[in-house]
């Protein structure tokens, strides 16, 4: 691995003390921290430890409520976006904030032409200069340069299209210092070697670079400092590339981390619980025999146009397949909608929990009570809002969720406290097969570690569990057999005791490396 | 490692001949209500070969020049993620009560001092609007609902209730100002009024606002994402009160032209006619939810609104069968537009 810049050059930014309350949260309790110009940083830590509260306000996004934020040693506390823009910081959100229904070319140009004019907004505009600067950009980051790719809406391209072309933002204008917020979720392998030679270019002009990652192997990679976060503060630095897994996990978490395979008892021999039977659905997926046995774990891995997606969405009711069945303990399944395959006892924790799956702006206790709300009736038939709170109250102790109470709004939660509401009220139904798709996705390591506790005593009790993910290490430590898919059709199934994470990943991508599926 | 999902770079930036079409039917929206203008046309043509006449154009063009301010107005607002109703008593408000001021303080004023100070009124009147979404937090819609019938009430128990048809002369000289004037068959004169180079320039002002100064492309952001345009530093409260001041300048504007062109003022006029305008804005591509849209499309869609609704007049067609036909224009519209999103969106 060649040489990174060292952490030793000049400070671009510096913080005191940071503090920062939410209504009654202490967020951040006094971070201090150095970043030095063309250094590497690491934010790690658990969801809702206090990393995206100390980016909004490094970024402008968000004032501190005490403290001191110096950037080039120049007191700069309470900046604004545009200020910090000004400042040479640019951002990558974890959303990507990009205006959907502005062009690529506005995306990245706009926010130049904002900084210059200084946030005044009645001023022309240079289209030329704004195509200009968005051209120097993508090609930092292997997009086209064309003018049809310059005029598309971002709306119109996929997500992991979209993440380059944030990427492309941040680096847009020489920026002193460039944070991003996990870059790589949505990228390929490719993808992301692509973007670690930008960041190391970057680096080598000066930049810094600073990202909030769950992934440690990637960290490495790149190397650099290590900033680990527990409960809002700054607990731990280290060299990310000299830190194990294991002492990083106990930073992050103050407890021991599961490292290996998670064992629920073996399944000897499996009662069959579900058949799927030649399942096709046009253009997605065809021929699928599958059995999930109680208490078993079955992984459903493959790319993104596998036909896993597909899959998952016809089990779930969805996406109503044209061919085969499935036969649930005996009864053959009505795929048809959603309502009759919750009632067969099929329970789907979809992958987009912010879309698909959760009412953010309700309270913990109406997500966690919607899918059985028939079993909270009184005499009356009115729901029993005792029996609601107690149901709620045993789901946020036996998932360990985090939250100011039962009534809290699940978006005032972390993101992994969110996902096992979601996870806890479909576990409320008392399911006989739970579908979870990408549970873990965007969860920090102590969070996926609960829930992988959560998926291995649902087994226990005799759940069939079919785990549909792209997260490798999460399916080789989960399941008992992992299937996968590939142009729609299954092309094989493991059993995932012993097996290499190299042997599976070779089998997703396939020998040709990339997938052909024309007409 | 970690495996991540796969999205294949080179083919999803390089789309089909088909998704090509859908995604440049996208940016360019008024082609739905240029189709439907040229299938209406046609039809009627075929039917009364008398209608493919100039004079005919020009009435369409002179019913629709009213009814283009307005709708100018709410497309902008719209695509900023609102929505306001409260336009037409902005325009009522300000015709009746500038109109009263002139006749009875200021005779002799002349028409450009008398549509700048109407620009002014309603554009104060607007800005009123975009404080008080930004200071309620409450939806756009309400808030017009609100202010509409403020309006209305406070004109109809302050100012007057009578109608009255001595409106000052500049006014009245400047709505039968002729821009053109051409003679038909039956020997009928028919009169392009020069009124109608308002909405025009209107329409291109507003074009390039949009297209060409941070402000206008400010409105789509928010329209598109307030959150994440605030985030990149875009102010959008300013941009909120911006766009409601702009939409009262252009009814406070169109309210002058309906006094001058029908020669008298009513208080009781241009009220209830606030659908017809967002039909009109609809039709011509603008998502009800923002962001989108295009003022090529929104004077597209006017005019076939006003194709529908007054030119049939002339060629017999029973006015149920034109409010049917409308219905049909605009289930039409929103199917057209949905497929799109379904084709384009990712």
């Amino acid at each position: 691995m060649p040489e990174l810049p060292a952490t030793s050059g000049t400070p671009f930014l510096e913080t005191r003390a940071l503090h920062k309350f939410y209504g009654g949260v202490h967020a951040l309790r006094g971070v201090s921290l150095t970043i030095n110009s063309g250094g590497s940083y690491h934010l790690l830590g658990e969801n809702g430890c206090g990393k995206s509260t100390l980016i909004k306000i490094i970024s402008g996004a968000q004032p501190a409520s005490s403290g001191q934020l110096l950037i080039r040693g120049q007191d700069m506390t309470g900046l604004d976006p545009i200020a910090a823009l000004d400042a040479g910081i640019e951002t990558v959100y974890q959303d990507l904030s990009l205006l959907p229904n502005l062009s690529v070319a506005e995306n990245i140009g706009l926010s130049q032409q904002l900084v210059e004019s200084s946030g005044r907004l009645f001023r022309r505009i240079s289209p030329a200069q704004i195509d200009d600067v968005a051209r120097r950009a993508l090609s930092e980051v292997n997009l086209p340069t064309d003018p049809e790719f310059l005029a598309r809406q971002i709306q119109t391209l996929p997500i992991a299209i979209r993440q380059l072309v944030a990427i492309a933002r941040a680096i847009a204008s020489k920026a002193g210092l460039v944070i991003m917020d996990e870059p790589t979720t949505s990228l390929t392998r490719r993808e992301v070697r692509n973007l670690i030679s930008v960041i190391r270019r970057l680096q080598e002009s000066g930049t810094a670079v600073l990202f909030v990652t769950h992934k440690l192997d990637e960290a490495r990679e790149i190397g650099g400092t290590g900033l680990v976060m527990r409960d809002g503060e700054l607990v731990q630095q280290c060299d990310v590339t000299q830190a194990s897994n294991a002492e990083i996990g106990l930073w992050m978490t103050g407890r021991e981390l599961e490292q290996g395979r998670y064992r629920h008892s073996p399944v000897t021999p499996p009662a069959p619980l579900m058949q799927i039977q030649g399942l096709g659905l046009k253009d997605a997926y065809r021929d699928i025999d599958l059995t999930i046995g109680a208490g078993e774990i079955l992984g459903v891995t493959g790319l993104a146009d596998s036909g896993r997606n597909d899959l998952a969405k016809s089990l779930a009711g969805l996406a109503p397949p044209d061919r085969g069945k499935v036969v649930l303990e005996d009864r053959p399944l009505d795929p048809s909608e959603p309502a009759s395959v919750i009632s067969a006892g099929i329970a789907y924790v979809p992958e987009d929990r912010l879309t698909e799956g959760l009412f953010l702006e309700k309270s913990i206790s109406a997500n966690v009570t919607m899918s059985v709300l028939d079993r909270l009736r009184n005499s009356l038939g009115l729901l029993n809002r005792r029996k609601a709170r107690e149901l709620t109250q045993k789901t946020l102790d036996e998932l360990r969720i985090v939250a100011a109470g039962t009534e809290a709004p699940v978006q005032s939660l972390s993101g992994g406290n969110q996902q096992r509401v979601l996870i806890g009220r479909w576990l409320a139904t008392g399911p006989r097969v739970l579908i979870l798709h990408g549970p873990t996705v965007g969860v920090d390591v102590g969070s996926k570690d609960t829930i992988f506790r959560i998926i291995q005593a649902q087994a226990e009790n005799g759940t069939g569990i079919i785990l549909i993910s792209d997260d490798l290490p999460e399916l080789l430590q989960n399941c008992d057999r992992i299937a996968v898919m590939r142009d729609g059709a299954v092309s094989r199934i493991f059993t995932a005791e012993g097996l290499e994470e190299e042997t599976l990943y070779n089998e997703i991508a396939g020998s040709g490396g990339k997938t052909a599926r024309e007409g | 490692m970690t495996a991540t999902r796969t999205v294949q770079t080179d083919d999803t930036t390089k789309p089909g001949r088909l998704a090509q079409l859908w995604l440049w039917s996208a940016r360019h929206p008024a082609v739905f209500p240029a189709a439907m203008i040229v299938i209406t046309c046609a039809v009627i043509g075929v039917v009364n070969p008398d209608f493919l006449h100039i004079a005919n154009l020009f009435d369409i063009l002179r019913a629709s020049a009213i009814r283009g301010l307005l709708a100018l107005g709410v497309f902008v607002v719209l695509a900023a993620g609102g929505l306001d109703v409260s336009f037409t008593a902005i325009a009522a408000f300000v015709m009746y009560s500038l109109t009263l001021i002139v006749v009875n303080f200021l005779p002799g004023a002349g028409i450009v001092p008398i549509l700048a100070c109407a620009a002014l009124a309603g554009g104060v009147l607007g800005a009123v609007n975009g404080l008080l979404v930004n200071a309620l937090r409450a939806p756009a819609l309400i808030v017009t609902i609100g202010t509409q019938y403020a309006l209305r009430g406070a004109l109809l128990s302050f100012v007057g209730t009578a109608l009255f048809m001595n409106i000052p002369g500049s006014m009245s000289a400047f709505g039968q100002m002729p821009l053109a004037t051409v003679t038909t068959a039956r020997g009928l004169t028919v009169t392009l009024p020069a009124y109608v180079l308002l909405t025009v320039i209107a329409a291109l002002a507003t074009s390039w606002m949009l297209n060409y100064t941070l402000i206008g492309r400010a409105v789509f952001a928010v329209g598109g994402k307030p959150e994440i345009a605030a985030r990149l530093g875009f102010r959008v409260a300013h941009v909120r009160v911006f766009v409601f001041a702009y939409a009262g300048m252009l009814a406070g504007i169109a309210g002058v032209l309906h006094v001058s062109a029908n020669r008298l003022a009513n208080p009781f006029d241009l009220a209830g006619t606030e659908l017809p305008v967002i039909a009109a804005v609809v039709l011509g591509g603008a998502r009800i939810t923002g962001g989108s849209g295009t003022v090529l499309g929104t004077m597209l869609g006017v005019i076939l609104i006003t194709l529908v609704s007054s030119v049939l007049i002339l060629l017999g067609i029973p006015s149920s069968w034109q409010t049917a036909i409308l219905g049909g224009f605009i289930i039409l519209a929103g199917l057209f537009f949905a497929r799109i999103d379904r084709m384009i969106l990712k």
